[in-house]
């Protein structure tokens, strides 16, 4: 008989607290995070758009990360914190 | 066995159903592997004077704590010897630093391997290759280095080819990529040293990188001459201006001719920087850079890196032959960046 050790991770449960989502997107103010690829603030501007037209979203704004690879930055988060109920972030090419 | 092992347990029939486990398990690179029992890994712990449940690193994006249980089992899988512990431990540490920046290389299309560059007296003691054949198979040291790392990545990170690892063509630099320098026969400042490390201190070098690139001259017998070629070859063989860094490797051959004409890495570093720039007009017409090319774009140069210092040079490979390869870094923006450790024994 031989014994073997797993070589993988053990996940360990982490809490992570996430923000009520809102009823609605009417009045509300919304970060659009540009993760710096090629054309994501096109498409962003898009969907800004879209959710102004259509889900009356009062105001929308871009935050451009440092790079693709990285979290969003402090001023960011600070930023997003301070005057805005919603945010639309993503990765891919 | 003084120290408690609290990874899951398995029990299986003989030494060959064990390495048939572990493929079935997903936890090798397509290779067979050494069965990871209790005795073998504690004796890699042992080595490394490290108990178990330490954290060897932390990787923020994925929240994962890297233990040096962990990095043992998975050494012990990649055919290491115990005395190769804390050289993975220090490139464990290195792919861990925030400069590294993981959430990219151990995941990107780019497909980056994790090149290792060892210095010091450790090179010499575990044999790290730093001449013949300087990037294929042949020294054990080599190749179970960097694939231990490689399985740490995959086994306790979640790199996982076609899953969290998207690379788009990767390379077989992520097998194992581990160089030394051929620090015996340099007439340079080695590497470490140059990062601000003593020449006795032994050090690990992880740099998210590409393949190597080989560079062909067999015509000069001078520094510009030799470096005209690899800086032509440099000029369009990454992404022409995208990657942060670039490791170049020098020779013998080649290396002795820059030496005899009196030039030391610094000069090296500055010709490859004054002669590796292309026109924006170039990278618009070879759609490298968007947008229609306006006239000012003939004479706008754009480097291939932020600053010579972004050029990091290895001298290794063969006595013979006029090579010299590079080696693109992953990325842009400077979003991963060589990380130096110290081989801490």
């Amino acid at each position: 008989m031989i014994e073997l050790l797993d070589p993988t991770a053990e996940v360990t449960a982490q809490g992570i607290a996430y923000v009520d989502r809102p009823a609605s997107l009417a009045g509300k103010r919304v970060g659009l995070i540009d993760n710096t690829k090629f054309n994501s603030d096109r498409l962003l501007e898009k969907i800004g758009a879209i959710l102004k037209a259509e889900y009356g979203v009062a105001e929308t704004r871009m935050f451009r990360k440092h790079n693709a690879s990285v979290p969003a930055h402090e001023e960011i988060i600070v930023e997003l914190r301070k005057g805005f109920d919603a945010m639309v972030a993503g990765v891919g090419d | 066995m003084a120290v408690t092992l609290t990874s899951k347990r398995y029990q299986v029939q003989d030494v060959g159903d064990a390495i048939e486990f572990c493929f079935q398990q997903g936890w090798t690179d397509g290779l067979p592997v050494v069965p990871p029992t209790p005795e073998r890994v504690g004796a890699m712990l042992e080595a490394a004077r490290l108990a178990p449940q330490q954290q060897v690193a932390f990787i923020t994006n994925r929240a994962v704590s890297i233990t040096a249980e962990k990095v043992a089992i998975n050494a012990v899988m990649a055919g290491c010897k115990p005395e190769y512990m804390a050289v993975v431990v220090a490139a464990v540490e290195g792919i861990g630093d925030p400069a590294w920046s993981y959430h990219g290389p151990g995941t990107s299309t780019g497909g980056a391997a994790v090149l290792m560059i060892v210095n010091g007296p450790i090179a010499r003691e575990l044999d790290i290759n730093c001449g013949d054949n300087l990037f294929g198979p042949g020294w054990r040291s080599s190749m179970t280095i960097g694939r231990a790392l490689r399985l740490v990545m995959r086994n306790v990170c979640g790199s996982r080819p076609g899953l969290l690892d998207r690379g788009t063509l990767g390379h077989p630099g992520k097998i194992s990529y581990v160089i030394a320098e051929n620090e015996a026969e340099s007439p340079w400042t080695p590497l470490h040293v140059e990062r601000g490390f003593r020449p006795e201190q032994s050090t690990v070098t992880v740099m998210a990188a590409e393949s190597p690139h080989q560079c062909y001259n067999q015509l000069s017998n001078t520094p510009e001459g030799v470096l005209t070629t690899i800086a032509d070859s440099m000029r369009l063989g990454g992404s022409a201006g995208r990657q942060p860094q670039y490791a170049i490797i020098i020779s013998g051959e080649h290396m002795r001719t820059i030496a005899q004409g009196g030039w030391g890495k610094k000069e090296i570093r500055q010709f490859l920087f004054d002669h590796t720039q292309n026109s924006i007009a170039h990278l618009k017409r070879t759609n490298r850079v968007p947008g229609a090319v306006q006239p000012a774009d003939e004479t706008k140069m754009r480097p291939l890196v932020a600053s010579p210092d972004d050029f990091l040079i290895i001298a290794a490979g063969g006595r013979a032959g006029p090579f010299a390869a590079h080696i693109p870094g992953w990325g842009g923006s400077r979003s991963s960046l060589a990380v130096t450790k110290e081989v801490k024994r």
